[in-house]
């Protein structure tokens, strides 16, 4: 039987968090040039960078779809974003991380409407400390956003987990690698729909459904702060702007 | 005073009036793009960012990619190409256009003034010439994003009315981006300075009398050294 | 080409049956289709299994050989999980490395195993740091009718409750069989308008836009969960959907294991 590791002293984390805390969100909108939409943002340890391609002509031509475009995600951590150097390429864990985080944009994006073109989703993890899928999808949102993609919504990503038999918010990697239990969910804050849901480990059936509210409020807090991000990005109040190209 | 608002943010319940950049669900108009609201007629929202996307009628620079009888392949600064019909030089060419001699008219690589004629549901776009089609030697093609383009043209024509005329330029700015200058080298680099910066600060207030301010110095400066 | 037509007449057949509280099979919503569990088919494995859910077959092999454990694990045994969607099950699949439906059906599989705890790896160990037994499970689809993921779990978990462990092979004495925890079972659910389906047939699986699956423990607990697909799913759609899961797996427990 494992040994417990103590997580939790004195009701509080070890990085001095609360149960229903998140780790400080840092947010920059459009910081990469070649890319069509950036976003660089951190999660507590984690340092993220979404790029985003496209409309753009999908290759290979027989993956077109007649109807509307592909969306493809791609999901990387650097070699050196971990403790032990992570060899370049793509793993099993990547290659399933970027499954799921590409069905967790499928319900917002407007595919429709660029039929026969792919739009090509890149989030490269540079530092990570537990929770990097959430952080990509993030930062995934707002790239896409910054690239002039139509949506319906952002999604919103955070995950929830078990430590010390506690549901608590945000792991970061101690309490990953020595919890319980590990729930990544991405949502659509304004319907309350969620996009993505994985669990790992063990829970009870009352702790998944108090792990859902926890990871759900989280959700409107994050969805908040990425909104933020997007409209206050050139920090300053718009002229009165022509409309419509009149010559 | 604009607002910026992100895909998902409410609009209105004035679901008759949604435009582009929108989309209705349950009845309520919502933002499906990140820019900035109009709400004068239609509810639209004019996109901060993304690709130029033809739609008829639109007058802009295409670029010729390919030859494919009877059509040139047109480049348009967008993700889809369109084509020209060898019947659009009808009327303007000598002989007859064939398979042979398409690049004597037109040839890979020319810059020509066209027109959205039609754009169908598959994304196929049909293009026309406009008269004064060819853009002559000694001008030079800019590019910014389309979405820069109202800036750079400026309320009621304001801002480009100033460009011509403080930089003594022939300026021809075309809905998806692609800028056509021509006059006396330093003047086409006066012109392109200035445009590329209003497309860099075009979501700062004040830009106007800014860019009047740099073209007047940039005079001055000018005549001192003469 | 012609397969997208028929997909869509085949999704809007499945969804005018399901508005109307029906299954193209005449299942319930919360119906299996027929299960069959054989096992010890293969005898050059040292746990097998051959699972029928409807027309889909999964075949699991599991052999266990000597090893050594992972460097960060050093008096851990060692599980690996591997699927295969081979050519033969299905028009859709191809040869080749393993691609993102295969990854995520062996990833899911596994991580009900692991995540119940259902095998003490600390029982695996034979020497720490040095040599360990390691359990390879390895999934071989033969017939993509649908719902793989319900019969390669059950298939992985049955292989398992029969493993023989080759002490002899090795020269060495020690437990014959493996000692197991506890019986994780998986339940997947799909979304069609508005209603829960258990266990999707293959038309039911492309015409719903998401799917669930929950994996849960003989004591109710939950030991996996991955949702699927391109669709959306409200918070009281996925809490019916545990309580589903919980409840089916008790049953295919109960039957099967």
């Amino acid at each position: 039987m494992k040994e417990e590791i103590e997580l939790i002293k004195d009701g509080k984390r070890l990085d001095g968090r609360g149960f229903d805390e998140l780790r400080p969100i840092k947010i920059e909108v459009g910081v990469l040039k070649r890319a069509d939409g950036s976003c660089y943002l951190e999660l507590g340890d984690n340092k993220v960078i979404a790029a985003v391609y496209g409309p753009r002509e999908m290759h290979p031509r027989h993956a077109q779809d007649a109807k509307m475009a592909v969306v493809k995600f791609r999901y990387n951590m650097a070699p050196f974003s971990t403790d032990d150097r992570k060899r370049p390429g793509p793993d099993r864990r990547s290659v399933e991380i970027s499954k799921v985080c590409r069905e967790a944009f499928d319900p917002v994006i407007m595919r429709e409407l660029y039929p026969k073109m792919g739009i090509e989703v890149y989030v490269e993890l540079l530092q990570s400390d537990a929770g990097t899928r959430t952080a990509g999808i993030n930062a995934a949102s707002i790239a896409l956003a910054d690239a002039g993609i139509p949506m319906k919504d952002l999604v919103s990503s955070i995950a929830v987990g078990k430590i010390n038999g506690e549901v608590v918010l945000d792991l970061n990697a101690a309490e990953d690698n020595n919890g319980e239990a590990d729930m990544p969910i991405a949502m659509i804050a304004r319907t309350n729909t969620i996009t993505a849901l994985q669990m790992d480990g063990r829970m009870t059936q009352e702790e998944f459904g108090r792990g859902m509210k926890l990871a759900m409020g989280a959700c409107h807090q994050i969805y908040e702060l990425q909104r933020t991000a997007l409209v206050t990005r050139y920090n300053q109040n718009y002229e009165s702007k022509s409309k419509g190209g009149e010559e | 005073m604009y607002q910026v608002v992100v895909p998902g943010d409410f609009l209105s319940e004035e679901t008759k009036r949604a435009g582009e950049g929108t989309y209705v669900e349950e009845g309520k108009v919502y933002a499906s793009q990140y820019g900035i609201v109009s709400e004068r007629g239609e509810i639209k929202v004019v996109p901060l960012s993304g690709k130029y996307m033809p739609s008829n009628g639109d007058v802009v620079i295409g670029k010729i990619t390919e030859i494919s009888f009877p059509f040139w392949i047109v480049d348009l600064a967008s993700p889809y190409e369109a084509r020209l019909h060898v019947s659009a030089l009808s009327g303007i060419a000598r002989d007859k256009i064939e398979f042979g001699n398409m690049s004597e008219y037109l040839n890979v690589d020319d810059l020509v003034v066209v027109k959205v004629m039609d754009v169908n549901v598959l994304m196929k776009i049909e293009l026309a010439l406009q008269e004064d089609f060819e853009l002559r030697r000694g001008g030079r093609l800019i590019e910014i994003a389309h979405t820069k383009v109202p800036r750079v043209i400026g309320r009621s024509g304001s801002m480009i009315k100033m460009l011509k005329e403080k930089c003594n330029c022939f300026i021809f700015i075309a809905k998806n981006g692609r800028i056509w200058i021509r006059g006396k080298e330093e003047d086409m680099d006066l012109a392109s300075t200035v445009i590329l910066k209003i497309a860099r600060e075009s979501h700062t207030s004040g830009l106007t009398d800014r860019v009047a301010e740099f073209l007047d110095s940039f005079r001055k400066e000018k005549e001192r050294d003469l | 080409m012609g397969l997208e037509i028929v997909n869509d007449v085949r999704t809007d057949y499945v969804c005018d049956l399901v508005r109307n509280g029906k299954r193209e099979d005449g299942r319930g919503f919360r119906e299996y289709r027929d299960i069959s569990v054989e096992r010890d088919v293969i005898k050059r494995a040292e746990g097998s299994a051959r699972v029928k859910i409807g027309d889909t077959e999964v075949l699991v092999g599991v052999k266990v050989e000597l090893g050594t454990p992972f460097p960060d694990t050093p008096d851990k045994g060692v599980i690996i999980t591997n699927a295969e969607l081979v050519p033969l099950a299905s028009p859709e699949f191809e040869s080749g490395p393993p691609n993102e439906n295969s990854i995520q059906l062996a990833r899911v599989v596994d991580r009900g195993i692991r995540g119940s705890e259902t095998i003490d790896l600390d029982k695996l160990c034979i020497e720490e740091g040095e040599k360990v037994w390691m359990v390879f499970i390895d999934i071989h689809v033969l017939d993509d009718n649908g719902n793989m993921v319900d019969a390669a779990a059950l298939g992985a978990i049955t292989s398992l409750l029969n493993l023989r462990i080759p002490n002899e092979r090795y020269g060495l004495t020690g437990e014959n069989t493996l000692p197991m925890r506890d019986t994780p079972v998986a339940v997947t659910m799909v979304e069609i308008e508005g209603n829960i389906l258990v266990d999707p047939s293959f038309d039911e699986g492309n015409a719903a836009a998401s799917s669930v699956t929950v994996i849960s423990n003989a004591d109710g607990t939950l030991s996996g969960m991955q949702k699927s697909g391109s669709g959306g799913l409200k918070e009281a759609q996925i809490a019916e959907m545990v309580e589903i899961g919980i409840e089916k797996a008790g049953e295919i427990r109960g039957k099967y294991l």
